[in-house]
């Protein structure tokens, strides 16, 4: 990779229902690639059609996808830049689960505790299927001429939904244990190294800090640093060639991606998701309700100027159990912090989203001299909850001269470059 | 009995039709949030014309982005998009299929606004009722810009070698906002007498002949009857036929070569699309309209809570009862005696028999269908085959409606299929192919 910055895992509803891939999506991709980072991280992409979070995303789950992947690849390469395919399969976190599946696959059968999202218990034999899915998502992946896999590990998916003790509470072989919870993990890197042999990049990004109980104050708060830790050494000897360091067991979560909880955007964008899960409806009125939703906004939200750099000591402490690269998220944008964070070893390099919906041109802003976009992302997080049903785009008009300007930037994603 | 008549080329002023048979408008959100069309939505255009009726009439085109319903219909709203209806015009034409592009702009109809523009334009400032969507009153010169605007949307979807175009002016759109003595509360030249609610559909039908010229097909959708008590008995009642058959005369001086008759003056109405009203389909998709309007938090609960989502149920499927098929042909043929150019009659036409007489008997010259043709995309070569009703019919439950807002659109209704998992499939055939085949 040319330099230490990575656009991290964006996603945004720019393709279609099924998950097949569409030009916007690589106009999207290209707006990244052009303006200089090394490597881009793709969108969640869903290997096994149960498994997509929402529609709109564009998935790896069949052959046919390849040409899509592989186009994009291409482009994105001519401008020199190196492309690392998401693999992700959300369980039962599915905001808009679609028509096909009423739910999800995860390590439990209970609902999750904040939408309640409906969850199947998996079965051995379904989770073997899963491992294969990811397995041959990877060879898609290589086919497409891509540049290497990261397995989804972190915030809330299939995999946090094992790994961590806070939800898995099976009594089989993939749970109890921290082994037996790391299990399907771990099966699913060898399956992935089985399928593109030694050499082709594969990284995990996994949740070091779980912090389970962040908003729902009465659950348990997951793993420790300790136990994801001890994952990270074991996907190192399973075969992974790099570790991505995020938080949380949800998506979102107060650590991730920390910030503002935007209640008006919420509001308005939450209504879609009332048919998803049987606490949305009450969580849809609780953001109606003023008194409710500031005591919601003072639990979840986090001041502005802590956000940049707060995965940095987790990321510490896994660099100094593995010998492999270790990537660190979380809101980072001014150059010093950056250029700190790797040369104190926190990390081997940044990954990078919210700033960089801001600010595309962040490295040649960085380059050019400024330690700090002239407008910073402000980690108002309403990018993240438009995206349900707008196209995903900066939506803090705060940063923009006028509404116009802010609709203009967002609507540029349509034009092909 | 014989279905003849249903094979019977239809002659307009500009073009033949191979058959009687019109694919009418139907819109799913197939396309990009700006409006450019996509692969999807020509594959979905493709299966009417693979079906083997004669002529398409394309979703519900805007012809500028405030006119839009919901996001991801495809605009013709600006001279890139013509490329995108070109391509879709040949696609269509290799099957000896014609394609007319429907003309149209919301109003304050806007079920899922967008982000781009706050409010609708439309003839009052008063909210729509049902969900209350908010809208500003149009400023004369806003009226004048929105004429410019169908009068460029009818020469882009000529340059794309559309066969015709139509000007949607029912269902409650924004002609209809105008044309409405329900909804038109203005005191200016737009509003009042007939003629007055009736100037800005002339002004579009006339700057669009003015920007296409006398050989171009431009046919004129129009709510023959407003029926605006058909759901709620205390609301007015609205346009009545004859005040209707006065505004198609004179649509037909200035210029327009065929009428299409719907009815009603809202989207959805109990007339059109007539049908059921499935409570639990409603209560999965309407709750994504809920930050549209002022009232569809309260829409929400009374179809999320019995008794009074059975209530409301009731009060919708009472007005159409049994008569969907052919529930506008009394309308239709009103109109039909009132004007010389070929007239086509929308609404629930499934069954061979039906349509021959309808045609034979001389209530239209062609029928237009949505839902039994998303039912049953090769109606027309089941009839040919000899075929009255197709084995499984329609049945108006109306959930392809309800479920576009959030899912693709197609049929929805399990009873249909053998599974459910058959139905998906059928659903999802529309992305096949994909943009990048390959």
């Amino acid at each position: 990779v040319p330099n230490r910055v990575f656009r991290s895992s964006i996603a945004g509803r720019f393709d279609d229902y099924d998950g097949s891939g569409t030009q916007t999506r690589i106009n999207w991709e290209l707006r990244f690639a052009r303006s200089g980072v090394g490597a881009i991280i793709s969108a969640w992409c869903g290997v096994d059609r149960r498994g997509f979070i929402v529609p709109g995303y564009a998935s790896i789950e069949s052959d046919d996808r390849i040409p899509f992947w592989g186009e994009l690849g291409k482009r994105v390469h001519e401008r020199g830049c190196k492309y690392v395919l998401q693999l992700a399969h959300g369980g039962r976190q599915r905001d808009i689960g679609g028509i096909e599946f009423a739910n999800g696959l995860s390590s439990t059968g209970k609902s999750d505790p904040l939408h309640g999202f409906p969850a199947e218990r998996a079965t051995p034999e379904q989770l073997r299927r899963v491992v294969t899915a990811f397995g041959a998502a990877a060879h898609r992946a290589r086919e497409a001429g891509l540049d290497g896999v990261e397995i989804h590990g972190a915030n809330g998916y299939l995999f946090t939904q094992f790994l961590s003790s806070a939800i898995n509470d099976r009594d089989d072989d993939y749970g109890g244990s921290l082994e037996n919870r790391a299990r399907l993990l771990l099966d699913t890197v060898r399956a992935i190294r089985q399928q593109v042999g030694d050499d082709f990049h594969l990284q995990v990004k996994i949740s070091v800090r779980e912090d389970n109980d962040a908003f729902l104050f009465w659950l348990r708060d997951g793993n420790t640093v300790d136990e994801s830790v001890q994952v990270c050494r074991w996907l190192e000897e399973a075969g992974a060639d790099a570790i991505h360091v995020s938080a949380g067991t949800t998506f979102p979560h107060p650590l991730n991606p920390a910030g503002d909880l935007p209640l008006r955007d919420v509001r308005d964008n939450y209504d879609g998701l009332i048919s998803s899960g049987s606490a949305a409806f009450r969580n849809y009125v609780l953001y109606r309700l003023p008194v409710v939703n500031r005591l919601m906004q003072k639990r979840w939200s986090r001041p502005r100027d802590e956000v940049e750099g707060m995965n940095l000591d987790e990321s510490r402490t896994v660099k100094k159990a593995v010998s492999i690269p270790v990537l660190c998220t979380g809101g980072f944008q001014t150059a010093s912090v950056v250029r700190k964070a790797l040369t104190d070893g926190d990390c081997d390099a940044v990954t990078i989203a919210r700033p960089l919906v801001a600010n595309p041109n962040l490295l040649e802003l960085w380059q050019a001299g400024h330690d700090r976009p002239p407008r910073p992302c402000t980690f108002s997080n309403k990018c993240l909850y438009n995206l349900l049903e707008s196209p995903l785009g900066c939506y803090d008009e705060s940063r923009f001269d006028s509404r116009e300007e802010m609709l203009q930037e967002i609507y540029s994603v349509y034009e092909s470059a | 009995v014989t279905n003849a008549a249903i094979f019977e080329p239809l002659r307009f002023r500009t073009f033949e039709v191979k058959n009687r048979v019109f694919r009418s408008s139907l819109a799913g959100r197939f396309n990009d949030y700006d409006g450019m069309g996509t692969q999807i939505h020509k594959n979905w255009d493709l299966k009417f014309a693979r079906g083997g009726v004669g002529a398409i009439i394309s979703s519900n085109a805007p012809v500028h982005p405030r006119g839009l319903i919901v996001p991801n219909y495809a605009h013709i709203d600006r001279d890139e998009t013509v490329p995108f209806w070109r391509d879709l015009v040949q696609r269509v034409h290799e099957h000896d299929c014609k394609y007319i592009v429907q003309l149209a702009f919301s109003g304050r109809q806007r079920d899922l606004g967008g982000i781009q523009f706050e409010k609708g334009w439309s003839s009052t400032d008063k909210r729509e009722p049902i969900h209350g969507l908010e809208c500003e009153r149009m400023t004369k010169a806003q009226i004048d810009e929105l004429v410019r605007c169908f009068a460029q949307g009818a020469r882009r979807a000529r340059e794309a070698g559309a066969d015709g175009i139509e000007v949607h002016g029912c269902n409650g759109y924004l002609i209809t906002q105008f044309l409405s003595s329900a909804i038109n509360d203005r005191q200016d030249e737009y509003g009042g007498s007939l003629e007055n609610r009736a100037r800005f559909a002339l002004e579009v039908v006339r700057a669009i002949r003015a920007e296409v010229g006398p050989d171009y097909h431009l046919q004129f959708k129009i709510t023959a009857v407003d029926y605006g008590k058909d759901l709620f008995p205390w609301w007015k009642k609205g346009t009545t036929l004859e005040e209707s058959i006065q505004v198609c005369k004179w649509l037909e001086e200035a210029g327009v070569d065929a009428f299409h008759v719907s009815s009603g003056n809202s989207f959805p109405h109990p007339r059109n699309p007539a049908g059921g009203f499935p409570v639990e389909d409603v209560v999965r998709g309407y709750d994504t309209m809920i930050s549209s309007g002022r009232h569809t938090f309260r829409n929400f609960l009374i179809f999320k809570t019995w008794p009074a989502n059975k209530l409301f149920r009731w009060a919708w499927e009472r007005a159409a009862k049994d008569q969907v098929e052919g529930i506008n042909l009394g309308d239709t043929r009103a109109v039909k005696e009132a004007v010389s150019v070929p007239v086509l009659c929308t609404g629930g036409f499934q069954t061979a028999t039906v349509v021959a007489d309808a045609i034979e008997r001389g209530d239209c010259d062609g029928v237009t269908i949505g839902r039994p043709l998303i039912a049953n995309p090769n109606l027309v070569q089941l009839w040919q085959s000899g075929v009255d009703t197709p084995p499984k019919p329609c049945t108006y439950s109306n959930k392809c409606l309800i479920n576009q807002l959030e899912n693709p659109l197609g049929c929805y209704d399990e009873s249909r299929f053998d599974s459910r998992e058959e139905m998906v499939r059928e659903i999802l055939t529309v992305y096949d192919p994909p943009e990048f085949a390959g």
